[in-house]
């Protein structure tokens, strides 16, 4: 197990060791050994199909055909369901954003419990994003696709969930509402939030994460530092298939 | 014209019933992803249930639309509970075969005990009258009737759109699995969802025994209507099927004008033209789109 | 297991003593040995209540009350009941009665509810050349153009409901009709039954309108709600079963009574009146070919059938027993059971019993002609018990109440 960036650190968020996968014959996920620690922010990268969605999926119980063992800030989950999993601390945002069609924007913010001391109370976060207040009686689904993924991110952060999950939040969107994601992860991050964020972009990777996940055939090939990955990049798209 | 007038009326009063049970077809398939064949058999035991509750009981009408659907309902729980739960994960069919199976045995159990000729029940006295509305004397327990359903709807409506409760079974009916890693006990709102459908059967059943013969297989006959009505408004769609129902109440009605054998076929047809349009429903699609 | 070899025994023993039974004569010569009575009809659907399970057991009355008249022996075998649903399905009908015929080697076919399962039956019974005796169709297709020398057609028939209430109601002043009929066989046939009764008493037919049969929805206030627009003097609902008890509640509901708009009903069952309470029905006049409580003859059959199944008896109920009685007699009479024997022995057979009144069958298309009762419903203050319902306004002679052999339109093939 190839582990560059030496041990963990002492207090790490997420612990997912050992987990395996699949869907019926094939094998999505195979022993993957990996670990967040409090307030880090770790991209998993890796072509189509090597197990990344999957991966977070696993994490947040979504996926039954799986083995191992997943900690939440040392709590043993991988036995509870997914609600109880959401509760216990753990955002999701999911790959294709998860807006409700059939809530309005400010029902889509508000559907999650609050699980912790929250930082982005509704106030904040349409202080934030006016177009969210403006529109918080439209159906979620008549925003713009970058108005949804702000609206995932900030469901997300509303529930004060310690660690987040986050599937691709740039894909599709345009540079300038990049940034603003890319922004809005640094903003959590300094206020302590934890996030595994699965990326294909390695640009926003670097920008946004202290280290990252190499995922191949549905295993951990490499971890590497942020340095790594920029002194790499050419050599990790070709990889990637980017 | 006063008799396309009343006809319309019919029509309302029809479509009452077909939103009725197309509601609570449509809140069990949303939030379970469960045909539940035997909602016409639980309509049917409402209708039964203020037959038992009068000759029994000697409690009239207005205590059986309140205890008939609260009984049942809670029947219905632990209906839920005992088997129906055991086949979530499975496909759904196995579902439709247990409602099914549920359906017969339900029907069957009171023909034994009742014979299949049916029972009379008299419309409550308040409502015996009727209104004069030129051609005939239009009876006021119908009118009741669609005012009393449009009441229960809305009521729904509202619980369904502007309460927390009514957020989460919508969630949980667009998508369950999503609704989950929210946070959100979609499994906790499951039974209490089943029984709150199976009430709203058997409320239109109580509300059917002073118009319709209270017979074990009233239902089963009526079942396919609002399956049709379900299919109509969009799967799952909650407005869908109100709307739906009411529509293909007044249209079978204005058929029935021209040709009293238009009334059975017209449901029928409109699922055929709106599957072939629209295949996710008047409503599903708009629901699905934008 | 035990009570059944128990009650073999106590059989056998007392054929033995009865010997040919106080009847005398020899016994009849059985082809089998045995004499196989099949009874098809609705046990499961809308016609299970009036006919159904209860009738087997009118049947089965039958059997052991002629035994006990005649000895055990006196058919020269033992009788066997059969019995199959037939789901109100012509297809259903005609296969159960092929298989009784052919396999169970069954020498008649009883009841047979639902006009078209019944007519189905009678091609089988022509093409086996087996005795069929109907009772619970009202078809008069039966000795009309279907007729066959098998066939008998026994309690009751559309002609015969529409003399009774037709012509009674018009004659009484309700001139002109406004019909509704179920969409099928049954009601066709008695839509023009009534049509030509009607008109034939010096009334009209306004207009007249097919129902969905079955109808799905339970609902007519569309047909009720023309009504009130062509205001008839009377609505004549030919309606049978549930439809009929939706029709009456509905007609209840809007009032059409005040409007001076007159019920008349083609068919009607105790059943029915059950369904509707016997006061949503107080007043109305129907034709019937017998009551329970017309007389004591009719009530002693009566009070055995309530003790045996619980309720009294419906027409159809009676019917079967008589119709059973009527063929065992005539396979007495034959000393056979050979189908051709025992139609010779039916046919231009006079008779009366309980349930037929100066009973004639006719040897032309097969109708067995007899008295029919023109009844009311009483009101709940009248009864005297839980089902009783009705009383005899009148009686009408067995050939009024039977078609004229003109208009029957069978040639009976010999």
């Amino acid at each position: 197990m190839p582990r560059t960036s030496g041990k963990p650190t002492p207090s790490p968020a997420l612990e997912v060791d050992g987990l395996s996968a699949r869907y019926g014959e094939a094998q999505a996920l195979r022993e993957v050994t990996l670990h967040v620690a409090q307030g880090e922010l770790v991209t998993l990268v890796g072509r189509n199909g090597a197990g990344k969605t999957t991966l977070l999926r696993c994490v947040m119980g979504l996926h039954r055909e799986s083995s191992g063992s997943i900690r939440l800030n040392g709590r043993e989950i991988s036995g509870l369901a997914a609600h109880e999993r959401a509760r216990a601390g753990l955002g999701y945002v999911p790959d294709d954003r998860g807006i409700f069609a059939t809530l309005a924007v400010e029902e889509n913010l508000t559907l999650p419990p609050i699980v912790a001391n929250t930082r982005w109370p509704l106030a904040r976060i349409y202080e934030t994003f006016p177009v969210l207040r403006e529109r918080r009686a439209h159906a979620g689904t008549k925003l713009s696709g970058g108005e949804q993924q702000m609206l995932s991110i900030a469901r997300a952060l509303r529930t004060g969930a310690g660690v987040l999950l986050l599937d691709e939040p740039t894909e599709g969107l345009a540079p300038v509402l990049v940034q603003r994601v890319a922004a809005m992860l640094q903003e959590a991050k300094r206020e302590g939030t934890t996030v595994l964020l699965v990326e294909q972009n390695l640009r926003f990777a670097t920008t946004v994460a202290d280290r990252h996940y190499l995922l191949a055939q549905g295993q951990i090939v490499e971890a590497l530092a942020n340095q790594e990955v920029i002194a790499r990049e050419s050599e990790l798209l070709r990889h990637l298939g980017v | 014209m006063e008799y396309v007038a009343l006809q319309l009326f019919n029509g309302l009063v029809n479509g009452a019933f077909y939103a009725l049970l197309s509601l609570g077809l449509a809140v069990i398939f949303g939030v379970l992803r469960v045909v539940n064949f035997a909602h016409g058999a639980l309509y049917m035991l409402g209708a039964f249930a203020a037959y038992l509750l009068l000759q029994d009981f000697g409690v009239g009408f207005w205590v059986a639309l309140i205890v008939a659907p609260i009984g049942i309902g809670i029947a219905g729980m632990v209906l839920e509970r005992l088997l129906i739960r055991r086949l979530y994960g499975l496909d759904p069919l196995y579902n439709f075969l247990l409602t099914f199976g549920l359906t017969l045995m339900i029907q069957d159990g009171v023909r034994l005990r009742y014979g299949l000729q049916g029972q009379p029940y008299p419309a409550p006295a308040e409502l015996a009258g009727s209104v004069s509305a030129g051609l005939v004397a239009y009876p006021t327990y119908r009118l009741f009737v669609i005012a009393f359903s449009i009441v229960v709807c809305v009521a729904v409506w509202y619980v369904i759109e502007r309460t927390r409760l009514g957020m989460i079974v919508r969630a949980a009916t667009e998508r369950p699995e999503l609704t989950r890693a929210l946070g959100i006990n979609v499994d906790r709102w499951v039974t209490p969802v089943f029984g709150f459908g199976v009430a709203l059967a058997a409320l239109g059943g109580v509300l059917a025994a002073p118009m319709r013969n209270v017979s074990p297989l009233m239902g089963s006959e009526l079942i396919i209507f609002a399956f049709a009505v379900v299919v109509i408004g969009g799967m799952g769609s909650i407005a869908g099927a109100v709307v739906a129902g009411f529509l293909v109440g007044v249209l079978a009605s204005l058929a029935a004008i021209f040709n009293p054998a238009l009334e059975n076929v017209i449901a029928f047809a409109l699922m055929a033209v709106v599957l072939l349009v629209r295949p996710a429903g008047l409503f599903g699609s708009l629901e699905a789109r934008s | 297991m035990k009570r059944t070899i128990a009650g073999s025994l106590v059989g056998l023993l007392l054929a033995a003593a009865c010997g040919g039974g106080p009847g005398g004569g020899p016994p009849a010569k059985l082809t089998d040995g045995k004499l196989v009575i099949a009874v098809i009809n609705d046990q499961s659907g809308v016609y299970a209540d009036l006919s159904g399970k209860n009738a087997v057991e009118a049947v089965n009355m039958a059997v052991e009350d002629f035994k006990a008249k005649y000895g055990e022996n006196a058919l020269g075998g033992k009788v066997e009941v059969l019995t199959a649903d037939h789901q109100n399905k012509a297809d259903v009908a005609q296969q159960k009665a092929q298989e009784f015929y052919e396999r169970s080697n069954a020498d008649v076919i009883l009841d047979v509810p639902t006009s078209s399962a019944a007519l189905a039956i009678a091609d089988v019974a022509k093409a086996q050349q087996k005795l069929y005796l109907n009772v619970s169709a009202a078809t008069t297709v039966l000795t009309g153009k279907s007729c066959n020398k098998y066939t008998f057609h026994y309690a009751y028939d559309t002609y015969m409901l529409a003399q009774g209430t037709g012509i009674t109601v018009t004659q009484q002043g309700g001139k002109s009709w406004y019909i509704i009929y179920p969409n099928y066989a049954f009601g066709q046939d008695m839509e023009s039954s009534f049509r030509q009764a009607v008109i034939a008493a010096g009334g009209t037919v306004i207009q007249s309108d097919g129902s969905p049969f079955p109808n799905t929805t339970g609902d007519f206030s569309s047909l009720l709600l023309k009504a009130g627009s062509l205001k008839p003097q009377v609505l004549g609902a030919m309606q049978a079963g549930g439809d009929l008890v939706n029709v009456v509640k509905q007609y209840n509901e809007f009032k059409l009574k005040d409007q001076n708009i007159k019920l008349a009903v083609g068919l009607l069952f105790d059943t029915d009146i059950t369904a509707l309470g016997q006061d949503a029905l107080a007043g109305t006049v129907y034709t019937t070919p017998w009551l329970w409580n017309m007389d004591d003859q009719s009530k002693a059959f009566a009070d055995k059938f309530l003790k045996r199944t619980g309720i009294r008896p419906t027409f159809a109920h009676a019917g079967n027993y008589s119709a059973a009685w009527q063929y065992m007699d005539a396979v007495r009479r034959a000393g056979s059971d050979d189908a051709d024997a025992v139609v010779k022995q039916l046919e231009g057979y006079k008779f009366s019993d309980f349930f037929i009144r100066n009973g004639f069958v006719r040897p032309e298309d097969h109708w067995v002609q007899h008295d029919a009762l023109i009844a009311q419903v009483k009101p709940k203050s009248e009864a005297k018990e839980t089902f009783d319902y009705s009383k005899v306004v009148s009686t009408i002679a067995a050939e009024k109440a039977s078609r004229p052999l003109s208009e029957a339109g069978c040639s009976m093939p010999k």
